[in-house]
């Protein structure tokens, strides 16, 4: 079994002793939601990330896979909602394959709170686990502490409060899966534009018995605006104090160099997303 | 980050036992269980809270940790939880490999095992009651620091401490299913209604030689029973 | 008001980190129980002066915490005019920060303001009024406003006049200035397209020889979309701006008033 490193942990508290400030860790200041439906389970979640009063990622995603099945929402710190559901997910798949069944979502929940509780609050995830296994449709609520909660309708995060008001004026008995997701949509949108943390788009992931189905920007209703001024600098705005020239053969002993014909454009996997 | 609270005053040590870690989910509740003619009852209200939030209101804080013994949680969720589910492991170890059922006594021994053992880290007050063939019905006690404690009924969580006087004058020995039932609920309401961590729903579980049977009591009809009328 | 709530989160979900926030203290051991005056209600204000023209701006949300107290809350107040509608002002203040301090600033400039056309029967210039500013400021050097003030108005030339302020009354004249959460985060992006620091005029020289791009007034049409950009891009990027855009343009024919969306998330 792995673990954390606390090599460092004397000297960061002689650090700390001195008045030097604790890195500030990116928390997904969020608003996470889940709801039942006869026949499967929806989360959702907003996709900003925050660091402080700053907003670190705009586009950052909050819904974690467990196993095809079963899907996790994250709040709390950025960092410890990705590790925790990557190893809860690569321990689950260890445990279907030795059990040869399909993992169930109280197995989740338990591995989660299991884990968070050893960590005492220490590991600052806060968690929404979703899914259906053989034994139906199934939603949890994990806090840090390794507390847990079975609802029909949860909410987590900074935004909680905000969604939870849409759950308890709108949330009635025997939803179908479009009132479901609309609802869990309306109840993120709450967050995204009552609560600071929480902003940008709404990610939606729907599981049943048949097939899970991941709307990753569901609604983008904070598309940003045009700018009204030009800002591309004229060659040759940027002093160049000095110059120098490597050639092909001198990078080659670096990196793996890639001849590309003239009329393709980019041989980037992905494309990113710059001012033009 | 969690400050030792513990001081030392002239006359000892005191030990801050209602500490909770820094956001802990916490069961700010009232829990009771009675001894009754053909059993026990064990009765719960529904809040959890996080500060002043409520995370949930219709909470479950009815646990069971084998067929006919169950236990009331109040204090840190996490905690309560963690506790209940050990021990939950261990009896149901203890009914195989012994091919008999715990009693309700071994159960309430486990629970006090952790509770006192682990009581620096740990805010659980918990009521354990049980029905066994050898002893019937029995109530225990286990309060902060790990102490356990045998009684004809018992009440705990933060909404308890309006109903002492309640409970003292009401109480009965010997009562029916039916009164008993009535002296839990009277006595609930009585503790959701000052204390204002404590509220939602009241639950109880009914243990006999029957096995356990659960009941659901709901603010909408002045709990009369489930559903609305 | 900041003692009574504290607008914290709730305990359980997780915490933010401005530094001004009281957090809920430990549930028990030795408590200090004070009271603190001042609040962070966010938001952000720039000014830009022009040949003879100011540009005040400043977005309207009101926060405390993650939350929003309203989403019109206007940061820019027009100084010394007459009635209601302030007819005849020429000068505008902009205040950032604490808002109940910013308010009480405000109501007491436009007092004295007031008073010095009454008394001396001639409007009061630019220079005199931020002079006397300054010295409100520093009068409550031990007991602050806590705010970031920004002075527009027309100096006597009919030149665009901005002063700047410090919460303690420290002053300076300047072409141009952002105030407020987003601050940093603006301010870099005037200094290069105002005062056009970083850009060097192309093929002036080699290496430390090339001359810097030289700043004059910027027309008022370019100054206001500047101003617009500036705030898309720290609504983008800073979570206590947002809602809407008020701007105030000061000209010899007088205060002209405007408002613009911006983003609500």
């Amino acid at each position: 079994m792995g673990g954390f490193d606390f090599s460092n942990h004397n000297r960061n508290a002689a650090l700390h002793a001195q008045g030097v400030p604790l890195p500030k860790a990116t928390s997904t200041g969020t608003t996470i939601v889940g709801c039942i439906y006869d026949g499967g389970v929806v989360i959702a979640a907003d996709t900003r990330a925050t660091s402080g009063p700053i907003v670190a990622d705009k586009n950052c995603e909050k819904l974690h896979f467990i196993s095809p099945q079963i899907w996790c929402a994250g709040a709390g710190t950025a960092a410890d909602t990705e590790f925790t559901t990557a190893l809860i997910s690569s321990n689950l798949e260890l445990h279907s394959l030795s059990t040869g069944r399909r993992p169930r979502v109280v197995t989740v929940m338990t591995m989660l709170k299991q884990h968070l509780y050893r960590y005492q609050g220490h590991i600052g995830a806060y968690l929404v686990v979703a899914g259906c296994d053989p034994t139906g449709a199934h939603l949890f609520t994990v806090h840090a502490h390794g507390s847990t909660d079975k609802l029909p309708y949860v909410t987590m995060g900074s935004g909680s409060l905000a969604a939870m008001s849409v759950f308890e004026t709108q949330w009635q008995r025997g939803l179908d899966r479009e009132g479901a997701v609309k609802l869990c949509a309306d109840a993120i949108q709450a967050g995204i534009w009552n609560d600071l943390g929480s902003g940008s788009n709404v990610d939606v992931c729907v599981i049943t018995q048949e097939k899970t189905t991941l709307m990753r920007n569901y609604i983008t209703p904070n598309e940003r605006s045009k700018k009204l001024r030009n800002y591309r600098f004229q060659r040759g705005t940027t002093a160049v104090l000095n110059e120098k020239v490597m050639t092909k053969e001198d990078i080659t002993k670096y990196v793996t160099v890639h001849e590309l014909e003239d009329d393709k454009e980019t041989a980037v996997a992905e494309k990113m997303d710059v001012d033009r | 980050m969690i400050q030792p609270t513990g001081m030392l005053g002239e006359d000892g040590i005191h030990v801050d036992m209602d500490h909770l870690k820094k956001g802990e989910v916490n069961l700010g509740t009232s829990i009771m269980a009675i001894n009754f003619k053909d059993g026990v009852i064990l009765g719960a209200d529904s809040r959890t809270t996080t500060g002043s939030y409520i995370a949930n209101r219709v909470t479950d804080k009815l646990t069971q940790v084998h067929d006919t013994i169950w236990c009331c949680r109040s204090g840190s969720a996490a905690d309560t939880q963690a506790v209940a589910d050990i021990v939950q492991y261990h009896l149901g170890m203890y009914g195989v490999e012994n091919d008999e059922a715990p009693t309700t006594q071994t159960a309430a021994a486990l629970f006090q095992e952790i509770c006192y053992e682990n009581k620096d880290n740990l805010s659980a007050g918990m009521i354990i009651a049980g029905y066994d063939q050898r002893h019937g019905g029995q109530v225990y006690s286990i309060p902060l620091g790990g102490s356990l404690h045998k009684q004809t009924y018992a009440i705990g969580g933060s909404g308890s401490t309006y109903i002492y006087g309640f409970c003292d004058a009401n109480w009965k020995e010997g009562m029916t299913e039916e009164e008993g039932i009535d002296f839990v609920k009277r006595s609930l309401q009585e503790a959701i209604k000052w204390d204002g961590s404590s509220g939602g729903v009241i639950r109880m579980v009914v243990l006999t030689a029957k096995g356990a049977q659960r009941h659901l009591y709901l603010p909408d009809n002045g709990y009369t029973g489930p559903g609305y009328k | 008001m900041a003692s009574v709530f504290s607008g914290a989160p709730p305990a359980g979900g997780p915490g933010y980190s401005f530094k001004s926030t009281p957090t809920p203290s430990q549930a028990s051991g030795i408590r200090e129980h004070s009271f603190y005056p001042y609040a962070d209600n966010g938001g952000s204000t720039l000014g830009i002066s022009g040949a003879d023209f100011t540009i005040l701006a400043g977005d309207t949300r009101s926060t405390s915490g993650y939350s929003i107290n309203t989403r019109y809350e206007p940061k820019l107040f027009k100084i010394g005019g007459e009635g209601p509608d302030h007819v005849g002002a020429t000068l505008v203040l902009s205040v950032v920060g604490f808002a109940a301090d910013g308010h009480a600033l405000k109501e007491r400039l436009d007092t004295i303001v007031k008073m010095y056309k009454y008394q001396h029967g001639k409007p009061m210039s630019v220079a005199a009024c931020a002079q006397r500013l300054s010295h409100m400021l520093y009068g409550k050097r031990f007991f602050p406003y806590y705010v970031h003030a920004i002075l527009g108005g027309l100096d006597e030339e009919g030149k665009g006049a901005l002063y700047s302020y410090d919460p303690v009354g420290s002053y300076e004249r300047e072409q141009c200035r952002a105030a407020g959460a987003a601050a940093s985060l603006i301010m870099p992006f005037l200094d290069n397209q105002v005062n056009f620091k970083n850009q060097y005029m192309p093929g002036s020289g080699e290496g430390h020889a090339l001359q810097q791009r030289v700043p004059e007034p910027l027309p008022r049409a370019d100054v206001e979309a500047l101003v617009k950009d500036a705030f898309d891009g720290a609504v983008e990027r800073h979570i206590e701006v947002g809602d809407g855009l008020q701007t105030m343009i000061i000209t010899k024919e007088g205060i002209e008033e405007r408002y613009a969306p911006l983003k609500k998330d």
